[in-house]
């Protein structure tokens, strides 16, 4: 570190120089960001979501500004595994910095193909299995929003890779600690929480939805706290890591998510605002501990709990 | 078409902001490194305002770019340009740019056919400047909705060798979209190449004449936008050769690769 501040936290196997990273589907592959972002100072990279097969995606329009936030209804596009890792993989492993790869899958079996196949990529650093996007109409969201199919994905999932296996949850549930506890069970290191919201926007003017496929996923400060309370919820039901994402544009908010139990936090929507965001994030937490006489970025995890404090 | 130093965040001040014809306004910035940079059809992402209720930028296509300087014509359709219509010289914004692919114009064109409708005449005022440069003999298209509607008319007029006007309400020029003022042009001027901007069903029509004339043809189409930088994958084109990102494949693409969306003759707009 170049800084007083131990910046360093463990995600399962995974070590991170810092607790930024970067949320799947805003920073493409990293390669669109390289040219704004030094990419080895970051925590990780996390990719778009990979499936077994090419994604075409949905129709568009394919997002929307809301207040405070947006809604996307991208649906996935991908070109398929083997093309994400002739192409992105590949130019991503010279970048000295881990690389979590998001899988989907249309399928139990999809996903398991697509892990298998990461699994045996050197420069794969760790996986995020998405169950939780609700743009798909099989798969994604599917998986996430029930217990036994949730626990069942990540069951198959973990059979197929050593590599650490970080579960993204949806907020779109009931009890999200119920889901996180089902996945934790099977074998999840770390669960990242949250994927974006189910939401609508109308025009007014047409009288139509504004996005092609009606509903769409929200994200931005307009999630947050919907976020930094499910992080809180999870944190303290679970033992393995969270990593906390929703609505982070600055350190302030990355604090939050620290505090409120997330290990790790992921900068998403920022992107598309300010593409260095992710880096502010990383200089102004080093700052904000500083500031605060806090010698290890990892003793903000939780400290907002009762039990907890600095 | 990015030159060497590629895209970059540059802050940008206001230097004069105008309205140039019925709801459209002309912004100037001072950016000088991203108007030493940007090509023809190229854009700019625009942040508008700071604060967390504008989370997404706004993409505009450069109209002119000259000593430091970038000219940005702007219709008000929402919030974010209705902010951009309240901004005063020296406010500061800033904006990622040069972005995305712009005009190709061949080496050997000799004539070309500009066609605009409405807010398409936008990207056509550096590329009209380019053609001049070149020597190439322009016949430029202008429509609109109504005189009053008719977007940067005296520049092109100043640059080309002529200039044909169409309104729907026959206000100026012919009386009709700005399709109908395109068979003829393509008949009597026989250009090498056809650049169109302006709503798609009008840009898909005179693909469709262009096509018919043998004549290549490019576009220069709009999407919602997101990241600007070919992330996010919300701003694609269907073409012949899959989905194509607007914002680093296009935004300017050769007409007969798109696979345009079927759309009634009644939605075109001059």
């Amino acid at each position: 570190m170049s800084g007083r501040v131990d910046m360093g936290v463990r995600i399962g196997e995974l070590e991170l120089r810092n607790p930024v990273m970067t949320a799947s589907g805003t920073f493409g592959s990293g390669r669109e960001y390289a040219q704004f972002v030094d990419l080895s100072r970051l925590g990780a990279v996390v990719t778009k979501g990979v499936s077994v097969d090419s994604w075409a995606g949905n129709e568009g329009p394919r997002i929307v500004e809301t207040p405070s936030g947006m809604l996307n209804s991208i649906g996935l596009q991908n070109p398929g595994v083997e093309q994400f890792c002739e192409n992105d993989l590949a130019w991503l492993a010279g970048q000295d910095v881990p690389v979590v790869v998001n899988v989907v899958g249309h399928s139990v079996d999809e996903y398991v193909a697509v892990t298998e196949r990461l699994d045996a990529e050197a420069a794969v650093s760790a996986l995020e299995v998405n169950i939780s996007c609700p743009n798909v109409d099989a798969g994604g969201m599917v998986f996430g929003t029930s217990c036994p199919a949730a626990a069942e994905v990540v069951r198959a999932v973990r059979r197929a890779t050593r590599k650490t296996l970080i579960v993204k949850l949806s907020p779109n549930v009931t009890d999200i600690a119920e889901i996180a506890r089902a996945v934790e069970a099977q074998g999840a290191d770390a669960i990242s929480l949250v994927n974006t919201l189910l939401g609508m926007a109308i025009d007014t003017r047409t009288r139509r939805p504004v996005l092609a496929r009606g509903f769409g996923g929200l994200s931005g400060p307009a999630i947050r706290p919907v976020a930094v309370r499910m992080v809180w919820q999870v944190a303290r039901a679970v033992d393995v890591p969270v990593i906390g994402m929703g609505g982070i544009t600055d350190a302030r908010d990355a604090a939050e998510f620290m505090l409120a139990g997330a290990t790790a936090v992921a900068v998403g929507t920022a992107n598309f605002m300010d593409p260095t965001s992710t880096v502010g994030v990383v200089v102004g937490l080093e700052r904000y501990c500083e500031a605060h006489g806090i010698e290890r970025v990892a003793h903000l995890v939780g400290a907002a709990w009762p039990e907890k404090g600095l | 078409m990015c030159d060497e130093r590629g895209a970059a965040i540059e802050p940008v001040a206001v230097v004069s902001n105008e309205r140039v014809a019925d709801d459209v306004g002309r912004v100037v910035f001072d950016a000088p490194r991203t108007a030493a940079s940007i090509a023809p059809g190229q854009f700019v992402h625009l942040r508008i305002a700071r604060g967390a209720d504008f989370i997404l930028r706004r993409p505009f296509s450069v109209h002119r770019a000259y000593d430091g300087r970038l000219e940005i014509l702007y219709q008000v359709v929402g919030r974010g340009t209705k902010v951009l219509a309240e901004a005063i010289p020296g406010d500061v914004m800033d904006v990622i740019g040069p972005l995305g692919a712009g005009w190709s114009v061949p080496g050997d064109a000799t004539r070309a056919l500009v066609v605009a409708g409405g807010l398409g005449a936008a990207p056509m005022g550096m590329l009209v400047e380019e053609l001049a440069a070149r020597e190439v003999d322009v016949t430029f298209a202008l429509g609109a909705p109504s005189a009053g509607r008719l977007v940067a008319r005296q520049l092109f007029e100043s640059l080309c060798r002529r200039t044909l006007v169409a309104t729907d309400d026959g206000s100026a020029g012919t009386c009709g979209f700005v399709t109908v003022l395109t068979p003829e042009a393509l008949e009597r001027e026989r250009p090498d190449v056809v650049y169109v901007c302006g709503p798609e069903p009008m840009q898909r029509i005179v693909a469709a004449q262009c096509a018919e004339a043998g004549v290549a043809c490019q576009v220069s189409l709009e999407r919602l936008m997101a990241c600007g930088v070919g992330a996010c994958l919300s701003c694609v084109v269907a073409t012949s050769d899959g989905l194509k990102r607007a914002c680093v494949d296009g935004p300017v693409f050769d007409a007969a690769t798109i696979a345009w969306e079927p759309s009634g003759d009644a939605e075109v707009a001059g």
